[in-house]
Formats: structure tokens, sequence, C-alpha cells
């Protein structure tokens, strides 16, 4: 039984190395990609709309809905971020149902990945929204003292974002792992429908984590706005 | 270990190039579709909406035209009411005028008409008067009308007043004493040289100069006319027949009074 499918390698040439976690992440590109291209190069925007287009736009606004709640601001600039996270986690999630396939979102490699890219986005878009120095300034808020505490809770919410979404995937591929040899009949499947909900629960909980992150670290340039127009 | 940096970087440029792509292929169209599905909705709405005002603009105008109508409909009815008043006593007058014109045009042709009736009645009362006289002395007493017309006109002459013996007189000279006699009866010629002998008696002319000529008139019904120069010398029985006329027409007359008293009671 292998834990990770990092350590199943396909292809290697010297360092160059294909494991199973890149292959299936190269996979989801190639669907998530063509679908979308094959959906959106005839879109209407009066009449009846294709089946699909309802899905994507049901998909899209529900997104933005999310986003707008969570951060009460225009979803447009996250947008992109935000809902490929989901996209990607729910999709990979989903596709597990599929027999030989391996979620990459079950290695914490990519988990680690995708934590490393909302850490990156959170002063990314911070700055972006406030400027530099203003979203330097929080570091050392309310005093100087705090600076090595925020800096901790920022690492460490890194950390606990990579780790929730790995720990869930993984758990649910070895239970079901598990149970094949203790129960090899019934249990399993509906094991796997709980894990189809619990991939989906994962996936709005990472993007979601995501964007209270960075709506936060943009946030409070907004209060200094709304305190300026006072 | 269980974190391999080596896929964790590999992740992090495959999931950046997921980002770009999904940007690309997804988001972008998707977001553009519904911004433009909106804004046809909006503009959509717009245009019923402004569809609806300039319904409800137009409906109140017709309502105002129809109000306007409703209240100029007495007017003009009042207005068509006068006209047809002045039409109706113009086409009234007109028919009374033309009933007024054939009335007369009846009337004159009634008169026209009773005139010639009288005219033939008289001629016919005249002579039959004059048959029926003729018979009677004829039956009763074996004289003759005729003769004694004549005798009784040459007595008439003879009587003349003196002016009118020498008007007689000096017509027949102008007239180079040429007369004419006419009558409705026969005039034997013995008769017309006896009457142009007593003629020359009373004028005291040459007898063979006087010639008188017999015109047989059957308009004269019974009596004689002498004529020459303009002058007449007439006995006939007209003032008799003018009675008689008066008398017919008095009759008709009150006749068709009667008539009338019985039609004005009758439609009463």
């Amino acid at each position: 039984m292998s834990i990770s499918p990092d350590q199943i390698i396909l292809f290697q040439q010297g360092w160059f190395t294909i494991n199973a976690t890149i292959a299936f992440t190269w996979l989801l590109i190639i669907i998530l990609s063509l679908g979308s291209w094959l959906i959106t190069r005839r879109l209407s925007s009066e009449g009846t709309l294709t089946r699909w287009q309802n899905l994507l736009e049901v998909l899209i606004s529900g997104i933005k809905g999310q986003i707008r709640e969570v951060s009460r601001q225009e979803p447009g600039p996250y947008l992109p971020f935000v809902g490929t996270l989901f996209i990607f986690i729910a999709i990979s999630n989903i596709l597990a149902i599929v027999p030989g396939y391996i979620p990459p979102t079950s290695s914490l490699s990519t988990t680690a990945a995708l934590a490393i890219c909302v850490f990156v986005a959170v002063p990314v878009f911070g700055i972006a929204q406030r400027g530099i120095l203003s979203y330097l300034k929080q570091y050392i808020q309310p005093t100087f003292f705090m600076l090595p505490f925020n800096l901790i809770g920022e690492i460490s919410r890194t950390l606990a974002l990579a780790v929730r979404l790995y720990g869930n995937m993984m758990s649910g591929t070895i239970i079901v792992a598990i149970l094949l040899t203790i129960t090899p009949i019934v249990f399993p499947v509906v094991m796997q429908a709980l894990g189809l909900l619990t991939g989906l629960i994962q996936a709005y909980i990472f993007a979601i984590l995501a964007m209270v992150y960075i709506a936060s670290a943009s946030k409070a340039h907004q209060e200094l706005e709304k305190k300026g127009e006072r | 270990m269980i974190i391999d940096w080596y896929t964790v970087i590999f992740q992090i440029i495959n999931f950046l190039v997921l980002v770009f792509l999904l940007r690309y292929f997804l988001y972008g169209p998707i977001i553009r579709a519904m911004d433009e599905r909106e804004r046809m909705i909006v503009e959509r709405e717009q245009q019923a909406e402004s569809s609806i005002r300039e319904a409800a603009a137009e409906a109140e105008s017709y309502r105002s035209r129809s109000e306007t109508l409703r209240k100029n409909e007495d007017l003009t009815m009042e207005k068509a009411r006068v006209a047809a008043d002045e039409e109706k006593s113009k086409l009234l007058n007109a028919a009374r005028k033309e009933v007024e014109q054939a009335r007369k045009r009846w009337e004159d042709a009634f008169e026209r008409e009773k005139e010639s009736f009288i005219v033939e009645l008289r001629l016919r009362i005249g002579r039959q008067a004059c048959a029926v006289a003729r018979r009677c002395l004829s039956d009763l007493a074996d004289a003759d009308l005729e003769e004694i017309i004549r005798n009784r006109f040459v007595d008439r002459l003879k009587a003349l007043p003196e002016g009118e013996q020498q008007k007689l007189a000096s017509a027949l000279k102008k007239a180079e004493y040429k007369a004419s006699v006419s009558a409705a009866f026969d005039f034997p010629p013995a008769a017309v040289k006896d009457l142009a002998t007593m003629i020359n008696k009373l004028i005291d002319a040459d007898e063979t100069k006087l010639e008188v000529r017999y015109i047989n008139n059957p308009e004269l019904v019974c009596g004689l006319e002498l004529a020459a120069g303009g002058h007449r010398v007439a006995w006939n029985i007209d003032h008799y027949l003018a009675d008689v006329e008066e008398q017919i027409l008095k009759g008709l007359e009150q006749n068709g009074n009667d008539t009338e008293k019985e039609e004005g009671a009758g439609s009463d």
C-alpha cells in the first residue's frame, strides 16, 4: 500500500522524474482546460443556454457570491485564484471515484504547494490593495513586539491549511484501502460516497479559508479608507 | 520524507498554469457572457419601460381625444339639427312654392277649360234655342224665324238714332259703299237685295253704288251683323246668352262652394 502518490514513479530521466502526483495533475489540467474551451467557445448571451453553459454559470456565480460574502468586496480580482483553488481541489477529489485514479490532493506535496500559493497570494493581494508599507505595518500591530507572533501565525495557518487538506484526502484513501481488506463488499462503496462529500467540503473549506486570509490582509486598508472618508 | 520538494515546485507551477488557463478559457468568456446577458436584460427592461411609458402616454392622448370628441359631439349634433331644420324649411318652402305654382297652373288650365266650355255651351244653347224657336214659329205660327230676324234687323236700322245713321252713312261712304252682312243662317240673294234697298233708302245713296255681300258666320248663332268701313251694326242674341252664361256661372260657383263645405265637414 502506497501512502503517497509521490512515491509512484512513472518516468525518470536523470534528475527529471514524473510521479503519479504530477501526472494526474497534468491530466486534470488537460480535462479542465479542454472542457472549459469546449463549453465556452459557443456561449450565447440571449435565448436558450446549453446545459453545460448553465452549469458553469451557476458554478461561477456561486463562487463569486461566496467571495463577495467573505471579502465584502467585488470578486473580480480574486475569482481566478480562489475559483481555481476550489475547482482544482473539487474535481481532483471527485475523480477519486474512478478506479486507478489517485487524487493529487492526497499528496502532502500538492497540498503544501497549494498552501504555499495561498501563503504567497496573501501578501501579493494585500500589497496590491494597500501598498507595501501599509501591508508590512500590520505585522507590528498593535506593537512591535507582536512581530514574531504575527509571523508565526502567518506560517502556522499556511501549514494548517496544507495539513488539513492532506489529512482529509489521505485519510479517505487510506480508510477505503483498510476497509477493502476487512469488508470488501458494500461498505467501501458507502465510504467512497462519503469521500465524495468530504472532498467537496474540503475544497470549499480550502477556498473559503484562502479567501478569508486574503480578505483579512486587504481589509484593514478598506477600513482606513472608510475612516478617511468620514 | 512526506513532502517531496521537487513535486511541490512542480505542483506550484502546475497550479499557476491552471490558474492562467482557466482564466483564459473559463472565467473570462463566462463572465463576459453573463455581463452581456445582464446588459441585454437591463436594456430590454429599459426598452419595455419606455414602451410602457409611451403606451401610457398614447392611451392618455387617446383618452383626452375621445373626451374632446365626446364634448364636441353635443355641439356637432346641435349644429346638425339647426342645419337640418334650415334645410327642412327650405325644402318645405320650395315644395310649397312648387305646389302653389302647380295649383296656379291647374287653376289657369281650369279657367281656360271653363271659358272654352262656357263658350261652347253658349254656342250650343244659342243654336238650340234658335232651332227650338224656329221650329215653334214654323209649327205654331207658320212663320220663318230668319225672315222675322231680317225684318226685325231692318226695323232696328230704321229706328237707329240720327247720329248713328249718319255714322253708318259716312262709314259706307268711306268704304266706297261696300258693306258686308254676316249671319249664321242662309241669307237669300233676294233678302240681301232687299236689305241693300232699305239701307239706300236710309242713307239716301245711289242704289247702284251700294254693294252688300253676304258672309256666313256660324258664331253669330242667331242674329245679323252689318259691317262697313270699320263701323258695325249688330242685332243678335248675345246679351240673352250673356244672361244665361251668368246664370250658369252662378250655379257653378254655388255648387263649388257647397262641395268645399261638405269636404271641410268631412275632414273635421
